[in-house]
């Protein structure tokens, strides 16, 4: 039944755009890329005739991501085509815009610098979870060119395995139950630091101890997203205290972060392309300024509140009603992309004040754990409001968190890493970039 | 084992060219003697494509409608009459997409190729028309003027650090000029001689318009910028 079910996706030559991917063909720009990227970083330089025949070989066990961005009347799709992902030399920037327009162009390239290995995917494709998966085939089929063997390669999607029809479906539609929409939000406030000249994107990746991470968060009884969300927020306010009354024309003064949460924990679904939702905890600097512990506490219960399953099927039952309305189906593309840009300008870009994506521990089987010394996650860039977001991943003893930053100020950054020092969490800024 | 010098990975034996960076892996090039394709190159490839793609897509839709517009006046009038006129003003909008898609924003080239593509036109026309009767008297002038103002104000836009109202200023003289070269080509051509009237009008209306607003940049808001002045 699911042979079939794969087979009629592949022979239909085409697919749909899911809920989360319909937005970004309306607002990416060379600067506003949705484009992000993981990396692996090996202990030993990267085998070129390897991962080139790696690359290939794990493509093919992922078809879903072998497509191109096509236009029709209504919607955009994707178009199913044997085009491999380009293996190219790693930039200074990273995830530079996708040419989406060109006909066949891939949407997910691979990186190699040195001993990393990056794949940078479109959003339009897949979110980090899929991403991921990806890169752990392609290192494992790599790692197997190179003469290592991996006797229990666990739960990594192995290049032999059947395609299950499941890898292809449109989780936010397939769970999708009319409910009351959320309550409206109240406009965050925005950091106030100039951007910088274009291109405006400057990294700042550090290491952290996870076991120290951990052992700071069961201090509090909370877990690392929480503490980590935490500590943004209780920096997003010295930085709110300190500049926020500079401009008293602005009304805004919540303070709110965005965290994927991957919806594949809440459904039972398989599917390789988009299904994440996001939760936001806020601190409201109307009822005044508030200790770190008050902020974790509030924080972790918003957290088990808003990932509850009810709740997160309300945000995902609102952004599937907005695409099943029949005026926006029958709406032509070129008047749907205008809208979809407005309203992202409007309110999207106004809902929240940072960004944390945690992306969770890689874990690989002992024999390939052997070659790779780290993982990084790179975040898409953020836009002209939003300006700074993080991205995390841990593997093994090693959390890494990446900043991307638009604009000339550090001063989020430091203050991140300085409540961290003192917790007692060591930190290493990293000089990848 | 090779490792190459400018993308640091590994190299089976025997190979004199990086195949990821397409470099010699023993001798480090720099980024801008590099050729090798980055993947931020690929979106100027994709400007580079879509470029040709318009151009090809405009090429056929003019053509198409040069050879429609010759066949209905051959059909009707069974000779070459209106569509000779119809032929050259499609040819020369389409020289003038094709000169803005490739002179890749090079001002002065695109200036220079617009105002001898619009003479070109305007001598065709004549020909075609009147058999070269008013090209030279009135045409050549006219169009010579008008392209020495636009070009004289695009040098102001360029030169002038504060670009506000004065060059909308520099715009209202340049018309008024254009307006007494217009009149003086107009009396030379009709009349055998020049006698300067309504064009005076028109300038004496639109000078003091432009001086207010010199005054109002200038001495008032120091540069206030069009899209914050106009804004909706």
């Amino acid at each position: 039944m699911k042979a079939i079910k794969e087979k009629s996706y592949q022979e239909r030559g085409w697919l749909a755009l899911d809920n989360a991917a319909k937005l970004f063909p309306a607002i990416i720009s060379e600067d506003l890329t949705s484009v992000f990227r993981i990396t692996a970083t090996l202990k030993a330089p990267v085998r070129y005739s390897a991962i080139k025949e790696a690359v290939e070989i794990t493509s093919k066990r992922f078809p879903y991501f072998s497509v191109s961005l096509g236009s029709g009347i209504f919607w955009h799709f994707l178009e199913f085509n044997d085009q491999l992902p380009r293996i190219q030399v790693e930039e200074e920037i990273p995830c530079t815009a996708f040419a989406v327009k060109r006909i066949s162009e891939p949407l997910y390239r691979v990186l190699i610098k040195n001993k990393r290995i990056s794949v940078e995917f479109i959003h339009i494709l897949t979110d980090g979870v899929g991403a991921l998966e990806y890169l752990k085939s392609l290192l494992y089929t790599y790692m197997t060119l190179i003469g290592r063997k991996i006797l229990s390669p666990g739960e990594i999607i192995l290049p032999g395995m059947p395609i299950s029809g499941d890898e292809f479906e449109d989780g936010y539609n397939k769970f999708f139950k009319k409910l009351p929409p959320p309550s409206k939000l109240v406009k965050a406030w925005h950091l106030p630091f100039r951007l910088n000249k274009k291109p405006r994107l400057r990294l700042i990746c550090a290491e952290v101890n996870v076991n120290e991470m951990l052992e700071v968060s069961r201090k509090h009884k909370v877990s690392v997203t929480d503490y980590f969300a935490s500590v943004y927020l209780f920096s997003l306010q010295k930085i709110f205290l300190l500049h926020g009354e500079k401009n008293k024309k602005e009304k805004r003064e919540v303070l709110r972060l965005e965290v994927p949460v991957n919806m594949r924990n809440k459904f039972p679904s398989r599917t390789m392309r988009n299904f994440s939702l996001f939760v936001l905890p806020e601190v409201d600097m109307r009822l005044g300024t508030y200790t770190f512990e008050e902020i974790i506490r509030s924080v972790h219960h918003q957290m088990q509140i808003s990932t509850d399953i009810k709740q997160i099927s309300r945000f995902l039952s609102s952004n599937v009603s907005n695409e099943k309305l029949l005026i926006v189906r029958l709406m032509p593309l070129f008047i749907k992309k205008l809208v979809i840009a407005a309203i992202y300008r409007k309110l999207a870009s106004k809902r929240w004040t940072g960004m944390v994506t945690n992306l969770g521990r890689v874990t690989l089987p002992e024999e390939m754990e052997e070659l790779i010394d780290s993982f990084e996650l790179i975040p898409p860039p953020p836009n002209k409001k939003v300006k700074i977001v993080s991205g995390v991943i841990s593997y093994k003893e090693k959390l890494r968190i990446c900043f991307c930053n638009t604009t000339q100020s550090r001063e989020l950054e430091r203050s991140i890493f300085k409540h961290l020092l003192d917790d007692g969490i060591h930190v290493k800024i990293l000089n990848n970039y | 084992m090779i490792v190459c010098v400018n993308c640091g990975v590994e190299l089976d034996e025997g190979m004199k060219v990086c195949p990821l960076c397409g470099n010699d892996p023993g001798k480090k090039v720099e980024k801008e003697t590099d050729s090798h394709i980055y993947p931020s190159d690929i979106i100027q490839l994709q400007k580079k494509e879509n470029k040709k793609y318009l151009w090809e897509l405009s090429g056929i839709i003019a053509f198409s409608g040069i050879a429609g517009c010759t066949v209905i006046d051959l059909l009707i009038s069974k000779e070459l009459k209106w569509s000779l006129l119809s032929d050259v003003s499609i040819l020369t909008a389409w020289i003038i997409l094709t000169i803005y898609l490739f002179s890749n924003k090079r001002r002065w080239t695109i200036f220079t190729l617009l105002m001898l593509t619009t003479l070109a036109a305007l001598f065709l026309i004549d020909l075609i028309t009147t058999g070269r009767e008013w090209f030279f008297p009135v045409g050549l002038p006219l169009a010579v003027t008008a392209f020495i103002l636009a070009g004289i104000v695009i040098i102001l836009y360029k030169r002038v650090n504060l670009k506000g109202l004065n060059i909308i200023a520099s715009i209202f003289i340049a018309i008024s000029g254009f307006c007494v070269v217009t009149e003086m080509v107009l009396d030379e051509y009709f009349k055998g001689a020049i006698d300067i009237r309504w064009s005076l009008i028109v300038s004496v209306s639109i000078l003091p318009v432009a001086l207010v607003l010199f005054f109002y940049h200038y001495r008032l808001k120091k540069g206030n910028r069009l899209d914050s002045f106009f804004h909706i």
